[in-house]
């Protein structure tokens, strides 16, 4: 009774990995541990795939 | 005027956005409606004809009448992060949140309405054609004979969720998959599936769309890429994006798009085939931008920030009320 499409199913990559920065909500921004924005450092951002498409989503499908 | 800004706390695409407004001095009030209530707070009276609200989250407060636009980027569920939540509490506070929000005269990105009518496939795909895009062959069928007539007609096919969501319990994905030749179609009885002929594609698109601004970026399928890997966000490949042109008669289309289906952003994937027509995929009412722009310097975030600081609610639906905004010193 599985669905056809669930056939080309596989196991979600999770998202959930520690970063390296934190919610501030006096800037409503997240910051590194330095204090610099964590949205200007690109370096960061690309490592964690942060801003990536996220298949697999639990909350967000609409990527 | 205040921006307001509906997401999760680790939402660092809109902290782009909201670098950029840090700038300009439009006053912002970020929150996620998950925290409703407690660390999000709200009221609202109708009284003597007219309607007033406010919001607070994070020490600030803000009038509802006070809202130039609303972003509706990555927002949780209404109180879902409280200590008893409960699906009766989240009804209530969904009712209370974006009723009160769609009682101002506040412009949206997207509204709610739009947003959940474009997350529809079946309706992308009719609009699309609608609106002058080529779209590929597709099926969306629970007759397994239906799709094998289907495979007879296009023998290329994939196959993708008709929701786009993904399976959780265990989470799984389901990535756009090829669907190998004498495959049994029989399970399509068990859930509606959406087949579509396959595009050889060169090329995979993004087109972002910012109010009527376009970015398109481009990034090359490479020659030594597995054929079978047919999902840009699954196939492994070190080739960047680089900003293209938008062609003018995709632009025209894309703009139809938006205007009928009254989004103010929307992620448009395509796949460009050898011949250089871009295939309409589908398109993200509230696509992922800043991956884009990492690689490509396009400034998406900065066109995001223009168009929720642009001129306010039109003052015939805005309520007249005093407008203000308190931040924390």
């Amino acid at each position: 009774m599985r669905p056809f499409a669930l056939n080309y199913a596989r196991p979600a990559q999770e998202l959930e990995a520690s970063v390296p920065y934190a919610y501030d909500s006096r800037l409503q921004l997240n910051v590194l541990p330095d204090g610099r924005i964590a949205a200007h450092d690109y370096a960061v951002l690309r490592e964690l795939g942060a801003t990536t498409s996220t298949a697999g989503s639990k909350t967000h499908f609409d990527d | 005027m205040t921006v307001l800004i509906l997401t999760c706390e680790q939402d660092v695409t809109a902290d782009m956005v909201v670098a950029r407004l840090d700038g300009t001095g439009v006053p912002v009030v970020r929150l996620d409606p998950a925290d409703l209530p407690g660390g999000v707070a709200l009221s609202g009276e109708y009284v003597h004809g007219t309607f007033r609200g406010h919001l607070s989250a994070g020490g600030r407060l803000v009038s509802m009448s006070a809202l130039r636009s609303v972003w509706v980027r990555r927002p949780g569920v209404p109180a879902t992060r409280v200590a008893e939540a409960s699906a009766w509490l989240t009804e209530e506070s969904t009712q209370a949140f974006y009723g009160m929000l769609r009682s101002t005269g506040a412009r949206w990105m997207n509204h709610p309405d739009a947003a959940r009518r474009a997350r529809h496939k079946p309706w992308q795909l009719h609009l699309a054609q609608r609106s002058g895009l080529p779209v590929p062959a597709t099926t969306i069928t629970t007759f397994p004979q239906a799709a094998r007539d289907f495979a007879e007609r296009f023998p290329d096919l994939v196959v993708k969720p008709v929701s786009g969501a993904h399976p959780q319990e265990p989470p799984r994905a389901v990535p756009t998959s090829r669907v190998a030749p004498e495959t049994d179609f029989s399970a399509v009885a068990f859930g509606p599936t959406l087949l579509q002929r396959r595009v050889a594609k060169r090329a995979d698109i993004r087109l972002t769309c910012v109010g009527d601004r376009l970015f398109a970026a481009r990034k090359p399928v490479g020659p030594d890429a597995d054929p079978d890997e047919v999902d840009v966000r699954f196939a492994v490949s070190t080739a960047p994006w680089h900003p293209v042109e938008t062609p003018p008669r995709i632009a025209a289309s894309v703009h139809r798009y938006l205007q009928d289906a009254q989004l103010a952003y929307g992620a448009f994937d395509f796949a460009e085939d050898a011949d250089g027509i871009w295939w309409f995929l589908e398109c993200n009412q509230s696509g992922q931008f800043g991956f884009v722009e990492i690689e490509t310097n396009q400034p998406i975030a900065g066109a995001v920030a223009d168009w929720l600081s642009a001129p306010g609610p039109d003052p015939a639906i805005s309520n007249g009320q005093l407008h203000f905004t308190e931040c924390p010193g």
